[in-house]
């Protein structure tokens, strides 16, 4: 995996092919970068900021061919100073323009100047912000930059030091979450420093003789966090293993190669008394009984599991995704309703905090009610019927119901309660009395025309329409309008009735007999009688009711 | 008399006429779409047009500060005349355009001569902030007054939005409410404030036309005004019931003007917006 040449200097030329890789790199990870975009604001595109950012910085030497790293790191520093692109753009403008400062006038570079021309770029970024927040691309670029000014002490191959630079870019960037909050909630790693630590990796690919460019595109752009984690490998990402050896006339080279062979992301670097080995492996005893096997002592001794480290990150997001509506602070609202849908309505939309299945056919009783009253832990309860068969079962529940402040706001329908549950999420911010909230409620639920379509159940007239068994039949607020085989003209002739030419949102909940092709195509044959109405189509699920339409 | 410049960015919506009267220097935030960065100057970028197309751009269009050069240039020309110059920004909260203006600032102009102004909003909230702000400028010269003056503006200024849709918002990602359930299921029209860097849900309403009484309602809170402007995203007859709703309260500057397509991306299509400063802030 690594080549045994080693990069003692690097020019003009080197540096240009190091930004095309980096280059590359960027764009290749790009969504990657935008999906863990969370600060300072979460708009997902600082993938594409530092990208646009790196393009524009390699575009202004893609036509310089010069040996000089000091005029070829100066054109690069202004052309990302030019395209510069949102927060983390800017900063890693800053960070080659103090890269190319620290290189002026000189030809090449070789490790201590590298690693001063790193530090002046550290110190360059760090300047440009006016409170530097720890975590961010900041602290990548900070420590993995230290790690290098650390290692060039000794370390004068370009190469193992890019090599370390990734590492502890890696390994920095890993430690973000714990040093600003916002990035452990979402569970994401900061984007601006993993754009940095992509950018470097591709350096450091070029320098390992890939060629990036053949890489084919496997994340795919709407790839979920999920995916983007899982390893590459099959087995799993496996052991991080790291040690110290101590010996005599150890061959460092050998070791290495010998390493190498047993897994990846090696790094095994020291001379012949002292040697640290860093290798990721499947199964951790093999490095380890080779090196005791050479006859070394082993010292500091790291065996981490990778894989558990990752299945607890996974499971650790897949926690955080559960929502919680209520606090029991918060006044609480107890709803029926019937369908999956409408349920989702009530309770992931307009936070709920219980729902009684219930309806029509199915009216819930007062014990019902004060068995959730009981369970939920506020102490400050709305009640929704949602069916004007349901209001006494929840008044008297409500006047039963001993030591919570329970209300009812009488709903006849469920266009009612959502029109009221809209109210509960607009007011429940600003006021945690019961009764406030509640007078909110009702004053609403006056806002909106209810329309329900069913099947006539046996021959009647009612309300003046004449009915046979089996038709569809459509009522306004309660009161039967139309009566017809088809369905289509029921619902149009309801909406006359209900004055819906004058409003302006009609939305339909569709019954758990309808689907959505179905719903979609009753729309379109409306449109024409209500063109200056906009539309919106939700699955509702519940039975009987192939339609339940509210007005407004 | 010290001869005192205002620089802004192109969340300003002030229009061409008051930025040639007053000179103020104005630097494009950018469009990114389609693989292309677009400046928000108004060339590369026409309202109308875009908020036709907005809606069928895939990926929905990100939008980002200009680079640290265009800000130099824009600050440097406007500095050519004059001796002091403020430059007011969008949100540090929301938008990387305020450091960029600090850093551009910090590196072309002499220490001392210039005063950087977080405006907290965007928009003509921050379009009045300058407004006002040059007219102060132009009594006084003095910055000292200036500054006081733009201060206290910015107590008194509020903008308020009724959305047409919340998809934008969300999508968009800058706003952490926009993303949570709400208006996942059901089509919601929120109406926003934006101050102190922070986009506020102030209500959800279902239906425009209630959203638009609820913004006059809501701006009429400020009255008596000083300063009325009134913006759309694509969407005259909604500004225009709101101008019939504030006809009575309205100043005779009050200002009728299209909404920028960089705002246009979190906002979306469809919005109309009201940008007040109560006539308190000059007690």
């Amino acid at each position: 995996m690594i080549a045994n040449t080693r990069l003692l200097i690097c020019d003009g030329y080197v540096l240009k092919s190091l930004a095309q890789s980096g280059l590359s790199w960027l764009e290749h990870n790009q969504e990657r970068i935008n999906q863990s975009n969370v600060f300072p604001v979460p708009d997902g595109d600082t993938g594409t900021n530092m990208y646009l950012t790196m393009r524009k910085a390699y575009a202004a030497i893609e036509n310089i061919n010069s040996r000089h790293v000091g005029y070829v790191s100066h054109a690069l520093a202004q052309g990302a100073l030019m395209g510069a692109r949102g927060n983390s753009g800017v900063i890693l403008s800053q960070l080659w323009r103090g890269f190319a400062e620290a290189l002026e006038g000189r030809v090449a570079f070789d490790a201590p100047l590298f690693a001063h021309a790193l530090r002046m770029a550290v110190d360059r970024a760090y300047r440009s912000v006016v409170d530097p927040v720890e975590g961010t691309i900041l602290t990548v670029a900070r420590e993995s930059t230290e790690a290098v000014v650390a290692a060039a002490k000794n370390e004068k191959d370009l190469l193992i030091l890019m090599q370390i630079m990734v590492e502890e870019a890696q390994a920095s960037l890993a430690r973000t979450p714990d040093l600003l909050p916002v990035l452990k909630k979402a569970g994401v790693v900061d984007s601006g420093g993993q754009g940095l630590m992509f950018m470097l990796e591709g350096m450091l690919l070029n320098l390992q003789g890939a060629d990036i460019s053949v890489i084919a595109d496997v994340v795919s752009s709407d790839s979920r966090w999920e995916d983007a984690l899982v390893p590459d490998d099959e087995a799993g990402y496996g052991y991080d293993v790291q040690f110290l050896m101590r010996g005599t006339d150890m061959d460092v080279d050998a070791v290495r190669k010998a390493i190498d062979d047993m897994g990846w992301s090696t790094l095994v670097v020291g001379d012949a008394q002292l040697i640290k080995v860093h290798v990721h492996v499947h199964d951790p005893g093999q490095p380890i009984s080779y090196a005791i096997g050479l006859g070394a002592t082993l010292d500091d001794i790291v065996v981490e599991n990778m894989q558990q480290q990752y299945e607890a990150y996974v499971s650790a997001r897949q926690q955080q995704e559960v929502h919680v509506h209520t606090s029991v602070e918060d006044v609480a609202v107890i709803a029926v309703a019937n369908g999956d849908g409408l349920k989702q309505v009530f309770i992931t939309e307009m936070q709920a905090a219980a729902i009684i299945t219930g309806g029509q056919t199915m009216n819930p009783s007062t014990e019902d009610f004060l068995r959730e009253i009981d369970a939920l832990p506020n102490n400050e309860i709305i009640l929704l019927p949602n069916n004007k068969n349901i209001i006494l079962a929840a008044e008297q529940a409500a006047s039963i119901a001993k030591g919570k402040r329970v209300r009812v706001v009488p709903s006849r329908s469920i266009p009612q309660g959502i029109a009221a549950m809209l109210a509960y999420v607009n007011i429940r911010e600003t006021s945690g009395n019961v009764d406030e909230v509640a007078a909110a409620m009702r004053k609403s639920i006056d806002d909106i025309v209810t329309i329900e379509i069913t099947t006539a159940t046996r021959d009647t007239e009612l309300d003046a329409v004449q009915i046979t068994t089996g038709q569809f039949i459509g009522l306004v607020d309660g009161k039967l309008v139309a009566a017809n085989d088809t369905i289509e003209t029921v619902v149009r002739n309801a909406l006359y009735d209900a004055g819906a030419d004058e409003r302006e949102l009609i939305t339909l909940y569709y019954g758990d007999g309808v689907d959505e092709t179905q719903a979609t195509a009753l729309v379109e044959l409306l449109t024409d009688d209500f063109a200056a109405q906009e539309f919106d189509i939700i699955p509702g699920g519940q039975p009987l009711y192939p339609y339940i339409i509210s007005v407004e | 008399m010290t001869k005192i410049r205002f620089v802004t960015d192109s969340t300003c919506d002030i229009p061409t006429d008051l930025i040639e009267k007053w000179h103020i220097g104005v630097v494009p935030a950018f469009v990114n779409y389609g693989g292309e960065s677009y400046a928000d100057d108004g060339i590369e970028l026409i309202r109308a047009g875009f908020y036709e197309t907005l809606p069928s751009i895939d990926p929905l269009p990100t939008t980002a500060a200009p680079s640290p050069a265009l800000a130099e240039q824009v600050i440097k020309a406007t500095f050519e005349d004059a001796e002091h110059i403020f430059i007011l920004t969008a949100p540090a909260k929301l938008s990387g355009i305020y450091n960029t203006l600090r850093l551009a600032a910090t590196e072309v102009l002499p220490k001392g001569s210039f005063t950087m102004i977080d405006s907290g909003t965007v928009s003509m909230a921050l379009g009045w902030q300058v407004l006002i702000g040059a007219e102060v400028a132009a009594e006084t010269g003095d910055v000292a007054a200036v500054k006081n003056a733009i201060e206290r503006v910015r107590e008194e200024s509020r903008l308020y939005g009724a959305l047409a849709t919340l998809e934008f918002l969300r999508r968009g990602g800058r706003v952490g409410w926009a993303s949570a359930s709400l208006g996942s299921l059901l089509r919601i029209k929120p109406i926003i404030s934006v101050e102190d860097g922070e986009v506020n849900s102030l209500e959800r309403i279902r239906t425009f036309s209630r959203a638009v009484n609820r913004l006059a309602e809501l701006a009429r809170q400020h009255a008596p005004l000083d300063k009325l402007a009134i913006g759309h995203g694509n969407n005259p007859e909604g500004a225009q019931q709101l101008q019939d709703l504030l006809a009575d309260i309205a100043p005779p500057d009050t200002i009728l003007f299209s909404i920028t397509p960089v705002i246009g991306v979190h906002s979306g299509p469809g919005v109309v917006g009201v940008g007040v400063v109560g006539k308190s802030w000059r007690q």
